[in-house]
């Protein structure tokens, strides 16, 4: 993936996910994995190389409405209450109205705002507003989910609850999850496989399988296998120069 | 508002007095038949004040006002400018959302445009009002209808430039998710951009809607008017009534404040996500009382 000013943002990405896995992209800033959860997503075009998602590229999977993305920041439309916003990509998807409302409520329940749905999103602390923005993703249930640093906003105590249930959910949903994070404890907790990149020029640097027991706990984290695991994660960020060493 | 209009009152008497004491010392000096004897005494009852006392502005104000049908009473002409002035209104929103789309639409619109928007608002109003009366004559618009467009005319400025910033004001990730929803053009003006232009439409339509007074007081001001609170102001103007030109004046000050005024409840009512927002009341439930002891 080359920009027209000339910046290399992606050279080297052989990935294969397969259904139902739980991907991390975890790497320092500027080495390409919100490129590349964009380039899957059909926000941008890639200059080079070939994508397949299910057997189609990213745009006819976009207008397939083949996934749901959630961005770094909530987005959620103000004027929009927390229902209304998860109604909104069935509203343009042109679901009718009264399964709009059925879905939505069903969706509010599942990340647990239930009680929330009259409120809007002002009224609301971050860690919320950004699991409305995950039962949004989720309203019209796409078998894939992109998270771009969904929590990478939130205080730590917040993130760790949310890791919790986004792992529930994932469980329940059985959904392929595509997780861009720059945190290492929540790549291991979280994936299945952890894809490590390393920029200048962004490229794999390896992708490291997690076996950790499922389901996994508040527990899990103090694991011996977790320690091991971050610590490989963090040996391949220093191989591929991910860390600004001083010299 | 209720100090700074004490503090208002407690300086003006000073300053009428101040001001009004020599032009009434240069009338008892012509000899001419006063009701009063010594300068301070006529300072507030000048026929021709350089500012009218308290007492003139509200004897004044009571002849204006009643009967509040009559043709030549504040109630009646100020209804009509209001109504000139919301017509202007009307008119300004719905051909500034016209250029504000254009604009956002399209680079090549707007450049091509807003040269010649930013020119028609340097034009002096009053030098426009007569002729554009005149062009709008020759088809037969007459009557309150040239006032309005008047008021328009210089209205939908900010309008254009304020939905126009509106529109753009969407996150580039809210767009981003419009896109990953795959969401026609249309369907991101209805759900985002216009929706997100609401408070600056609001902000615009305040700025406008004094824009369009000044606009359709200056219009009656300066073609031949019937009605209106610029009429009122031409007349009493050359009657050289200067009590009843202050009185229209305060007069026009307050129709002002009242459209503004509307504009705000206007907002409330359409708006309801922001109230709190702008204005943060306690969400937190009160606080669980603690009855151990």
């Amino acid at each position: 993936m080359v920009f027209p000013n000339g910046t290399v943002a992606l050279k080297e990405a052989n990935l294969e996910v397969a259904p139902g896995e739980f991907i991390s992209l975890i790497g320092p800033s500027g080495c390409g994995k919100t490129t590349l959860l964009r380039l899957l997503a059909d926000l941008i075009k890639p200059t080079a190389g070939t994508i397949y998602i299910g057997g189609k590229t990213p745009e006819e999977a976009r207008k397939a409405r083949a996934y749901g993305y959630v961005f770094q920041a909530p987005t959620l439309m103000e004027w929009r209450t927390v229902l209304a916003n998860v109604m909104l990509p069935l509203e343009i998807m042109g679901f009718p109205p009264a399964e709009r409302k059925a879905r939505a409520e069903r969706m509010l329940e599942l990340v647990g705002l239930e009680r929330f749905a009259r409120h809007y999103p002002w009224q609301l602390s971050g860690g919320m507003q950004q699991r409305v923005s995950i039962a949004r993703a989720l309203a019209f249930d796409p078998h894939l989910l992109f998270m771009d640093e969904p929590f990478g906003a939130l205080d730590e105590i917040t993130r760790e609850n949310l890791n919790l249930e986004l792992l529930r959910l994932w469980r329940e949903t059985g959904k392929t999850v595509i997780f861009v994070t720059h945190s290492i404890p929540e790549a291991v907790f979280l994936s299945t496989r952890i894809v490590v990149m390393t920029p200048r020029p962004g490229k794999i640097e390896a992708i490291i399988p997690v076996d950790l027991p499922q389901p996994r706990s508040f527990e899990t984290r103090e694991l011996p296998e977790f320690f091991r695991l971050a610590t490989e994660v963090r040996e391949a960020l220093r191989r591929g120069h991910g860390y600004e060493v001083a010299e | 508002m209720l100090v700074v209009a004490l503090v208002v009152l407690a300086l003006y008497w000073p300053i009428m007095y101040l001001v009004n004491i020599p032009a009434a010392q240069r009338a008892l000096d012509t000899g001419a038949a006063l009701p009063c004897k010594t300068a301070f005494e006529c300072a507030s009852q000048l026929r021709s004040p350089v500012l009218p006392s308290p007492q003139q502005l509200w004897d004044g104000f009571l002849s204006l006002m009643f009967p509040l049908n009559s043709p030549n009473a504040i109630p009646l002409n100020a209804a009509v400018t209001a109504l000139e002035t919301l017509v202007g209104l009307l008119l300004a929103a719905a051909v500034g959302l016209f250029f504000a789309v254009g604009m956002v639409a399209s680079r090549a619109f707007e450049r091509a445009l807003l040269p010649w928007i930013v020119a028609s608002q340097t034009v002096p109003i009053i030098a426009i009002a007569p002729m554009l009366v005149v062009v709008l004559g020759q088809y037969g618009v007459q009557g309150w209808l040239p006032k309005a467009i008047i008021a328009a005319y210089i209205a939908f400025f900010p309008i254009t430039i304020g939905v126009a910033k509106g529109l753009q004001s969407p996150d580039p990730l809210a767009l981003d998710l419009f896109r990953t929803y795959n969401a026609s053009p249309w369907q991101t003006y209805l759900r985002l951009r216009l929706p997100a232009s609401v408070p600056y439409l609001f902000t615009a339509l305040k700025v406008a809607m004094t824009a369009a007074l000044i606009g359709a007081i200056v219009a009656e001001i300066s073609t031949i008017s019937f009605q209106g609170i610029g009429k009122m102001l031409a007349e009493n103007s050359r009657a050289s009534d200067v009590v009843a030109m202050w009185v229209i004046m305060f007069a026009s000050a307050a129709l002002g404040i009242l459209l503004v005024a509307a504009v705000g409840w206007l907002e409330r009512l359409l708006t309801p996500w922001r109230q709190a927002q702008v204005a943060p009341r306690s969400k937190a439930p009160p606080a669980r009382q603690e009855v151990r002891a």
